[in-house]
């Protein structure tokens, strides 16, 4: 029973925090079901293709491509990738994880996966326009601009901050995931 | 469905055709592997998206614009980190919230610093990326982003 619901922590707090709210105000649990069934739904409409890519991808791409366009000697040039893969992206951080461990188990690098998830979080290309459109220029762009520096300087830094072993226990995991 | 939704089935679909096309039987592999991922996933995305909604049931517009408001000071901008980085929005929904924070009386530093958070550090995913790479993995990738939301705020407080 322990480990059932430390494995399902989410379950656990949510179905807590329904009960809660429902003394406080059933209108807010009916609030929240409806919210999440539109988070679901909206997730179930957006994951599937990028799931179906990845599984291309894994027949198709060899791992020796990947080393040489995204592995440790793939310098600038595999940032480059990494930054074009996650800003050309839709879909919730979570369904990149996956993705990240496709890319690790082909042989990328792990600072560009980590680069790749990074800008998959808050720099998407494809709804730049959105973004200018509502929030503005001015706050578009310090936030742009900042977050790619801060994002090439976390994935630089992570090179030397991880250790072998580290890498390493990714690279199983990636091997044992798919 | 979204221009978004639209765009990524069209490259998943035309990409499928072709490999169909190509290769049958390492099409289906792929097809195959790439649905295993997919069922995997799901246990641990349908109670955190339920948890999620749960939390945007709680944390409503309303709710946040009275924390971020003009005259909430470094207080507003902890907040609005915090917030932000607990609860997930996708940008559809954060960046229109985010104009209607500045509309009902949000100061700029403390709603940046909130729509930075809200699309780049996810302590609701901590436990997911904890299991596919590790801890020390998962608190780095949020550290840097909620770093680079201090340094959005700090250049917005000078700008604006």
């Amino acid at each position: 029973m322990k480990t059932k619901i430390k494995n399902n922590k989410f379950l656990a707090i949510s179905i807590l925090l329904l009960i809660i709210i429902s003394f406080i105000d059933i209108a807010l649990t009916y609030k929240a079901l409806e919210n999440a069934t539109q988070q679901i739904i909206s997730m179930l409409i957006i994951v599937p293709p990028i799931f179906l890519m990845i599984g291309l991808f894994d027949v198709w791409i060899p791992r020796e491509t990947i080393i040489k366009l995204m592995g440790e000697n793939s310098g600038i040039k595999g940032m480059v990738l990494a930054f074009f893969l996650g800003g050309f992206s839709a879909g919730p951080t979570v369904a990149a994880f996956p993705i990240a461990m496709i890319m690790i188990k082909k042989g990328a690098k792990y600072s560009n996966v980590l680069f790749f998830l990074m800008v998959w979080s808050s720099l998407k290309l494809p709804i730049l326009f959105y973004q200018i459109t509502t929030i503005g220029l001015n706050l578009s762009v310090i936030i742009n601009t900042v977050m790619i520096f801060v994002f090439i300087l976390g994935a630089l830094i992570a090179e030397k901050l991880f250790t072998k072993e580290e890498k390493a226990l990714f690279e199983t995991k990636a091997e044992n995931y798919n | 469905m979204s221009i978004e939704a639209i765009i990524i089935y069209s490259i998943a679909i035309i990409l499928l055709i072709i490999s169909f096309f190509a290769d049958k039987k390492k099409t289906l592999k792929g097809l195959k592997k790439g649905s295993k991922s997919f069922i995997k996933l799901m246990p641990v995305l349908l109670p955190l998206f339920l948890f999620i909604g749960i939390l945007l049931a709680i944390v409503t517009p309303s709710f946040i614009s009275t924390l971020l408001g003009e005259e909430s000071g470094f207080l507003g901008i902890v907040l609005g980190l915090s917030i932000g980085s607990i609860t997930f929005m996708p940008p559809f929904v954060a960046y229109p919230l985010g104009v209607e924070l500045l509309e009902n009386g949000g100061a700029y530093p403390q709603v940046a610093g909130f729509l930075v958070t809200v699309m780049s550090v996810g302590l609701v995913y901590y436990a997911v990326e904890s299991k596919f790479f590790n801890k020390k993995a998962a608190i780095y990738r949020n550290l840097i982003s909620f770093i680079g939301a201090i340094i959005v705020i700090l250049i917005v407080m000078v700008v604006y």
